[in-house]
């Protein structure tokens, strides 16, 4: 979940149209038109990724009149569901996903249940991804492959398959290297 | 014992941090200086400081990769000396830049080759330029290119599947492991393979960094690193490795071979052993008021070597490879799987107040806030943190001072105590509170007995080192 208190404002006076901010932006809030970069408030998430980007220095965070919620709760998704999903994920319903917002596992889980099929959708659904964009990435492929969803990125974000986690870890390997303690650490969160 | 404080590294002027602060918490008066080496005498000497002779990290440097095998890169070749985003900021930078210039010369002197300089950005786009600017690098190195964790990626072929680094890092015929062994993030790397932790991080796609992290335990994650330095994609382009080396006392020297697990093998036994005491001593804080007053993230900065990412999270011995997990995400999780978290780092119990005079958002820290009264000096950094995405929360619950004194002030009355500790950027001493000082004089003895006689024998055998050898 994330209140989000901030958007993103663009100079056009400095804006050069280059784009750089369109390949950041996690929601799709900021296009450039017209060699203009504009921006989507309703889908801005206040991640700064734009600002950090802007080569031109175009871009500021301003404070919103109004801060926008993003949340699903939870509660209103079928709960077995959500358990359902998480498991098959290897996730625990109350871990911690997006760090920076706080979202938990049940939350990613409801949103997608509830509709979210790409990325950006849920962003807008929650918040994960609006802050570092680093840490949460390769759970929530996970989630989304468990759901049987097939997301990719935008055609000018990068994005690569990242759902490898220590429950694929042959036992083989597992074995090979028990100074990793890839076993014991497997089974305590199995 | 006690000395004058001594005046802290410099600060590098950024757009991630705030305005340099002319006052730093060493200006107080009350605050004092305490040696690393008053406290554990057998703490490895340095050789630099902040503000020495950098000509000794140089010889240092070439001592180093005179044992190096370098014949196999001939002249027609080219090679990246990759550098590390930390490295600029340990001690205000000045060693590991001047590391970095000597193995250039070196090199270009030894093989004839194309050198060129790779500089890692953590996760700004902006923060390469700054260093590439606020060190002049472009005074030393014909050649530097910046990198990070959004760049395109390659893919690298482990031995668990596929994962991905930043293709520019490895770009070269060969790259040169320009690196520094400090222990950061501890309750992650567990001391496992330190030299090693680039192959997850600086060097690799955010997805990988992600798996690194959350998609495997904190002893299990080592193994990530190992898979990648291990590949026969990164082994055919390693030339070498080149650490910068440090004990609290500061940098001690540098150590360069073709087999970094032998430089891993080097450094494991002296930092278990030293930082290991520091760790342990300040662990044993039961209360302080801790300050930021350095460069770059919070979490990051020093004092006496140790970074406050480590110190706060010290409830748990991240060294102790029996235990899974030492941080509360986790840990809190594996003690009730139906239940929820909402911490990442639960703080050690002894900081009663934080004070952030300086340091830079955007690394996850709202914790900090929500369980420690925390004020923030000044309204242009209250403003920052304001905005951190990465924090959005953090000034719902921490509040905001004019001036330093007055965030002092506010934090002894909260907090009840005077004993106060600042992570400046420090190696080589403690900035603190004669109060505090008193209280680790008197810990460090059973400190120094329980590290020697029962700590570290664990830590070394449970990474397979033979404390007899040792």
């Amino acid at each position: 979940m994330k209140v989000v208190k901030f958007v993103s404002t663009v100079d056009p006076s400095k804006c050069n149209g280059d784009k750089l901010c369109e390949r950041v932006c996690p929601t799709g809030a900021i296009r450039v038109v017209d060699k203009e970069a504009r921006v989507n408030e309703e889908r801005c998430v206040a991640c700064s990724k734009c600002w950090d980007r802007c080569p031109s220095n175009a871009i500021e965070m301003v404070p919103r009149s109004d801060p926008v919620v993003l949340t699903t709760d939870p509660d209103t998704v079928d709960q077995d569901k959500i358990l359902e999903l998480c498991f098959k994920a290897k996730v625990l319903p109350g871990q911690l996903v997006c760090m920076c917002t706080g979202t938990l596992a049940k939350e990613v889980a409801a949103a997608i249940l509830q509709g979210a099929k790409s990325f950006e959708d849920l962003s807008m659904k929650t918040g994960a991804r609006s802050g570092c964009g680093i840490y949460c990435i390769g759970v929530i492929q996970r989630m989304f492959e468990a759901a049987g969803l097939k997301v990719t990125s935008p055609e000018d974000h990068r994005m690569y398959d990242m759902t490898l986690n220590m429950f694929d870890v042959p036992l083989e390997v597992q074995e090979k290297y028990p100074e990793y303690y890839l076993k014991q650490d497997t089974e305590i969160l199995s | 014992m006690l000395q004058q404080a001594i005046r802290p590294p410099e600060v590098m002027r950024s757009v991630y941090g705030p305005e340099p602060r002319k006052q730093r918490a060493a200006d107080l008066p009350g605050m004092a200086a305490l040696k690393v080496r008053d406290l554990f005498s057998d703490i490895v000497q340095e050789i630099y400081l902040h503000g020495g002779d950098l000509s000794v990290i140089r010889k240092a440097t070439e001592e180093a990769l005179s044992g190096v095998y370098m014949e196999k890169i001939r002249p027609d070749q080219t090679v990246d000396i990759l550098g590390s985003e930390h490295g600029f900021s340990i001690l205000g930078g000045n060693a590991y830049v001047e590391m970095l210039r000597a193995i250039q010369d070196a090199v270009r002197d030894r093989t004839g080759a194309d050198v060129r300089l790779k500089v890692a950005a953590y996760i700004g786009h902006k923060e390469t330029a700054e260093v590439i600017e606020h060190f002049r690098l472009k005074d030393s190195f014909d050649k530097i290119r910046s990198f990070g964790p959004w760049d395109k990626g390659v893919p690298i072929e482990t031995e668990i599947g596929t994962l991905y680094g930043v293709a520019r890092a490895y770009e070269a015929d060969w790259f040169i492991h320009a690196y520094y062994d400090d222990p950061r993030e501890m309750y992650f790397h567990r001391y496992v393979h330190r030299p090693l932790k680039a192959f997850v991080m600086s060097y690799a796609r955010y997805e990988t960094r992600a798996a690194y992290h959350f998609s495997f335990g904190t002893r299990s994650g080592q193994f990530l690193m190992r898979a990648i330095f291990d590949s026969p994609f990164v082994q055919e382009k390693h030339a070498f490795s080149c650490i910068m080396r440090s004990s609290p006392a500061g940098i001690v020297g540098v150590d360069a071979d073709n087999d970094l697990y032998r430089i891993d093998h080097r450094i494991k036994k002296h930092h278990l052993r030293d930082f290991g005491k520091m760790h342990q001593l300040l662990a044993g804080l039961d209360e302080c008021i801790a300050v930021w007053d350095g460069g770059r993230w919070g979490y990051y900065v020093h004092a006496g070597g140790v970074c406050f990412g480590v110190f706060m999270n010290s409830e748990y011995d991240p060294f102790d490879l029996s235990k899974p997990f030492c941080f509360s995400a986790f840990d809190l999780l594996v003690q009730n799987p139906f239940g929820e978290t909402d911490t990442i780092f639960e703080p050690h119990h002894s900081i009663k107040a934080a004070v952030v005079n300086q340091a830079w958002p955007g690394i996850i820290i709202t914790d900090l806030p929500k369980r420690v009264p925390t004020v923030v000096v000044g309204r242009d950094q209250a403003e920052m943190y304001l905005k951190d995405p990465t924090n959005p929360s953090f000034m719902d619950h921490a509040v905001t001072a004019e001036t330093l004194e007055g965030a002092m002030n506010f934090a002894r009355r909260v907090s009840g105590t005077d004993k106060v500790l600042v992570f400046d950027g420090s190696f080589g001493h403690l900035t603190l509170t004669p109060s505090l000082a008193d209280d680790l004089v008197s810990k460090a003895p059973e400190v120094n007995r329980r590290v020697e006689e029962e700590l570290l024998p664990m830590w070394l055998k449970q990474r397979g080192i033979d404390p007899e050898e040792a």
